[in-house]
């Protein structure tokens, strides 16, 4: 049996790596993920452009100006002298955010009275302006509190020079000190890049799998096939099998790319990783095998693939998170095998974790690996008959 | 009915270093059934999609109806009916709506495209057929439907490759049938093939091999120049005298 | 001369093609109405709901004032409280809360002697997106609770005017609720304009090579440009419908703002769609196979449309290499269209640059696709 299972494995890489088109699939589409999402898009929100509306143009809000361009987050590109130049700014996309500072802002100051700054958000991007806004805001709140600062010190200097001796002043704040885990610069390519293994395994196996069955029927040598003593189960094995061992070298390869190109830690257990791959492949292995039976031509099973990739891609976590989906659509990532894995990836590289966290997920990839590959192998069996 | 429609001259078609078709020249005259014999790979195919303005010809000249192949192609088009080696009607569409296409592609005029098409599923048969699927038509439809869509605009001269390869005996003769009709009425009709009987079937017959015309005149005077009694015999030792040669 | 007769006879033919074939119906109406769905109902960036835990390690009235503040915010699901950082520790292990909010032991006392009382975020970073903006609303709501603590304090002492000299005041345009679905279904207008136009139409003329019935086509009177326009004009017709499928989901469904002139969304959807149908119908001449028309019309116009077109993720925060890359992507010219029509309500004087450049590339592609097919076909 073994005997046989080796032919085919060995049939199947040569044709796999013969086929320029196989090739392009196994090379093509990590490189290319890799530089998108390694490289090209980026969350973070850095130097954004800003508008700079000063209508009092004293010293106080110049100040205020040169705390935003010296933060790493901001840089002015327009100065409009009007409402409308302001509106023209946001409407024409030239400036994210607007930032206001209305006439009398030093002399409300001066005079100790509550003033404002008025930041206006182009909100098209909801993510960006959130954090923009966010960015915004506590530069204006820091420049406020140093003011109350120095404030205090004079009162405190006042005071006590008043009184003839030391005046404490109990002004109760809450300081927030905030420790960001795992990703401490918070950069998205750290969040990004793990996730490109599985999004790779997946798209890669699931397609080849599927190609290299339906190209038999379609050549007409699964015919050929049937008529030798091999069993259906040998058939299935053989065919896999190369597969799986291409999807372990694509994680292998863009954990590599992470490590040593992107510098994305990696803090977890390899071995964890490593089973981990083995029962996702289990799954994509499976859904490739199923795809197969469905499809007449090499081009139908491609595009059946990619079509239940879509979905399979959008609703695993990877760059949407499932936490914030709709309860229904929740319930039904609980079947995507990607979304375990994500899970897993990240954990793995960004938390350090291994079995024993994450032991939930690998049994889950498990189940669903069982079970998709039996209904698989059961379609394929009654087809072979 | 005996001006030539059908002139080659010197013909001659490379694709790189190979010859495909090597200094072919004929004439086919009007209403005539002129077959097309010869091995695989012998440059049938080749020569008849250089006729239909398919290919241009890498030297030598080829005129259709009066039409030069590769200074007016589009005219010759306009003035012939093709059926292609593999079937090449659209699977997907009904026989009625791919009648339907071609009627419209050949700019058969309004008025007359009913009765073109009646006519086109009265000649192939198939005129309980016309909803039907063309992809669950048997073989020998097939080639009958593509028949007809070929001569819904009336060509004068009809270019059919291989046209009964594949299909049974049966099917063969009724569509040999509407091959005489065809030549009967008037069209010229070139075929190429390589069933042996059909060759008796033709006015006259070229015979090729690797791109040459090596036999060339009716199917009586090749058997009699040859000493053979069938076409099949013919074929043998012409091919044989070749090969033999080279 | 061109036959208006012969151009009809292809475009019944595309149509009835389009029709039939399960895989071109499943580009032309299931793949769009999947990504409608996705991306109007269960794909979303917006950031709230947080699952947090707290670790109380004061337990006084002031803390426990705090943490009201947390649960009380939409931001925040105060999953429950901690009893040690180990568990906070676990529980962000296991991706079962975001954000851990430590309360210092001394915090009422140290806010009882006017001091400074510690309050520790621990977030969850892997996700960096989400952890920026659940840090800033975890400080901001900090921030505004020890204003009013310093308000309170001050009123109680009788005068003073230890309020913040500057606040920040903000305000949203055009997405005033911040909903990512705003902005990412207008876009989403873009992709399934490029599925259609590319996917779809790389298929047809593949197909013909393919099967072999070009070569019967090509036999017959028809012209290049006839083939062109026919085979054009029946995905055009396609392409327009499912814009206004997903002008309409997007709208009635989903409650997108459509603030802008409906007329120009139809006018630049149709010239965005034009220009890539050529591209489509130019890949389908230059690739023989099928497969091969398909997968460059993917990488070419799929990709690009979805990840550099701004449709989700914003151009001006990718590296200035990748941005000049973007400026060969039309996606990107129409998505700034799009939301511009959608959201801003700004008309042609804000992106007539964009029109234009979106009419040269049809214009220029339609004449690369008609001179690639007449090549091909004479």
């Amino acid at each position: 049996m073994w005997e046989r299972i080796r032919e085919i494995v060995r049939k199947e890489l040569r044709q796999t790596l013969r086929e320029p088109r196989m090739r392009a699939i196994l090379i093509g589409p990590p490189i290319l993920q890799l530089i998108i999402f390694g490289y090209a898009v980026n969350m973070d929100v850095e130097n954004s452009a800003i508008a700079w509306m000063d209508q009092d143009l004293t010293p106080a809000s110049r100040e205020l100006r040169s705390r935003f361009t010296a933060s790493r987050y901001f840089q002015v590109v327009e100065e409009p002298a009007s409402d409308l130049e302001a509106q023209e700014a946001l409407d024409h996309g030239r400036a994210r955010a607007v930032i206001r500072v209305l006439p009398g802002f030093a002399r409300d100051l001066a005079r100790g009275r509550t003033t404002s700054v008025q930041i206006l958000l182009d909100g098209t991007n909801s993510n960006t302006a959130a954090i923009a806004g966010g960015q915004a805001g506590a530069i204006v709140n820091g420049y406020s509190a140093d003011l109350l600062r120095d404030r205090m010190r004079e009162k405190l200097v006042a005071a006590t020079t008043a009184s003839g001796g030391p005046v404490t002043f109990a002004i109760p704040t809450v300081s927030v000190r905030s420790r960001v885990w795992f990703n401490p610069e918070l950069k998205s390519r750290v969040y990004f890049v793990p996730g490109i293994i599985a999004n790779i395994v997946m798209l890669v196996t699931v397609m080849l799998t599927a190609m290299a069955i339906v190209r038999e029927k379609e050549i007409g040598t699964m015919e050929q096939l049937m008529v030798t003593p091999i069993r259906p189960f040998e058939l299935i094995v053989g065919k896999t099998l190369p597969f799986a061992g291409v999807g372990l070298l694509n994680m292998l390869m863009i954990t590599v790319a992470a490590l040593l190109v992107f510098n994305v830690p990696f803090r977890g257990s390899a071995p964890a990783l490593l089973v981990s791959t083995i029962l996702f492949l289990m799954t994509t292995l499976g859904a490739g095998l199923f795809i197969s039976t469905i499809s007449r031509t090499q081009q139908q099973a491609m595009m059946s693939s990619f079509f239940f990739f879509q979905p399979a891609f959008m609703l695993n976590g990877f760059a949407f998170p499932v936490r914030n989906m709709p309860e229904p659509v929740q319930w039904l990532t609980y079947l995507n095998p990607a979304r375990y894995f994500m899970e897993i990836v990240r954990g793995v590289f960004l938390k350090g974790t291994g079995f024993t966290i994450l032991w939930p997920q690998m049994a889950a990839l498990a189940a669903l690996g069982v079970t998709i590959l039996l209904l698989a192998a059961l379609r394929f069996h009654k087809r072979l008959d | 009915m005996s001006e030539p429609t059908v002139i080659t001259d010197g013909l001659v078609k490379r694709f790189g270093d190979f010859v495909a078709v090597d200094h072919v020249s004929l004439e086919v005259t009007r209403g005539e059934i002129f077959g097309f014999l010869g091995p695989n790979g012998a440059g049938k195919s080749t020569t008849i999609r250089i006729l239909c303005g398919l290919l241009a010809p890498t030297e030598g000249r080829a005129t259709v109806n009066g039409f030069d192949v590769a200074r007016d192609p589009e005219a010759v088009k306009r003035n012939i009916g093709y059926m292609s080696q593999k079937f090449s009607l659209y699977d997907d569409l009904t026989v009625e709506e791919n009648i339907e296409f071609f009627s419209g592609v050949y700019g058969v005029p309004r008025e007359l495209r009913a009765a073109r098409r009646d006519y086109a599923l009265r000649m192939a048969g198939l005129e309980e057929k016309r909803g039907s699927m063309t992809r669950l038509l048997a073989g020998g439809w097939k080639q009958r439907l593509a028949l007809g869509c070929a001569i819904l605009h009336e060509p004068p001269i009809l270019f059919l490759d291989e046209p009964t390869s594949g299909v049974d005996p049966i099917a063969r003769r009724m569509f040999w049938d509407l091959i005489y009709q065809l030549s009967a009425q008037g069209h010229t009709v070139f075929v190429s093939t390589h069933y042996m009987d059909e060759a008796e079937y033709c006015h006259r017959l070229a015979l090729m091999y690797r791109g040459k015309v090596v036999a060339l005149g009716s199917p009586a005077e090749l058997k009699q120049s040859a000493g053979m009694a069938t076409m099949e015999e013919v074929f043998v030792s012409v091919i044989e005298r070749e090969e033999a040669r080279q | 001369m061109i036959s208006f007769r012969r151009t009809r006879a292809v475009a019944r033919k595309e149509f009835l093609h389009i029709l039939r074939d399960r895989r071109s119906l499943i580009a032309a109406l299931a793949m769009p109405l999947v990504l409608l769905m996705l991306f109007g109902y269960a794909l979303t960036l917006d950031v709230d709901r947080i699952p947090t835990y707290v670790y109380d390690q004061d337990g006084s009235p002031e803390s426990r004032d705090l943490i009201g503040r947390f649960r009380g915010s939409r931001y925040f699901d105060v999953r429950a409280l901690a009893g040690s950082h180990a568990v906070i520790e676990r529980a962000i292990d296991r991706n079962e809360v975001l954000l851990g909010v430590v309360i210092a032991p001394d915090f009422s006392k140290h806010l009882a002697a006017g001091q400074e009382a510690g309050v520790q975020l621990l977030v969850d970073g892997s996700d960096s997106n989400t952890a920026s903006i659940a840090l800033n609303y975890a400080e901001a709501l900090a921030l505004a609770y020890s204003g009013e603590l310093r308000s309170k304090a001050m009123n109680r002492r009788g005068g003073g005017e230890l309020k913040a000299p500057v606040e920040p005041r903000v305000r949203v345009w055009y997405n005033s609720e911040l909903k990512s679905r705003n902005f990412i279904v207008p876009g989403l207008i873009a992709v399934i304009l490029m599925i259609i136009a590319a996917m779809l139409t790389s298929l047809t003329i593949a197909r013909e090579w393919e099967s072999g019935t070009m070569e019967q086509l090509l036999s017959t009177p028809v012209r290049p440009v006839e083939l062109l326009f026919g085979k054009l004009s029946a995905h055009f017709a396609l392409g327009m419908l499912d814009m206004a499928i997903a002008l309409g989901a997007g709208v009635e469904i989903f409650h997108v703002p459509m603030r802008g002139n409906v007329l120009m969304l139809f006018a630049a959807s149709a010239i965005f769609l034009f220009g890539g149908l050529c591209w489509g119908v130019f890949l389908s001449a230059v690739a023989r196979s099928q497969l091969l028309a398909y997968q460059t019309a993917v990488i070419t116009t799929f990709l690009p449309a979805f990840l550099l077109s701004g449709f989700v993720f914003a151009i001006e925060n990718m590296p200035w290499v990748v941005q000049l890359v973007t400026y060969i992507v039309p996606a990107r010219y129409f998505v700034t269209i799009l939301k511009g029509i959608f959201l801003k309500g700004v008309g042609l004087h804000v992106f007539w640059r964009e029109v234009l450049f979106l009419a040269a590339y049809a214009v220029v592609l339609f004449a690369i696709a008609a001179k690639k097919l007449r090549q091909k076909v004479a």
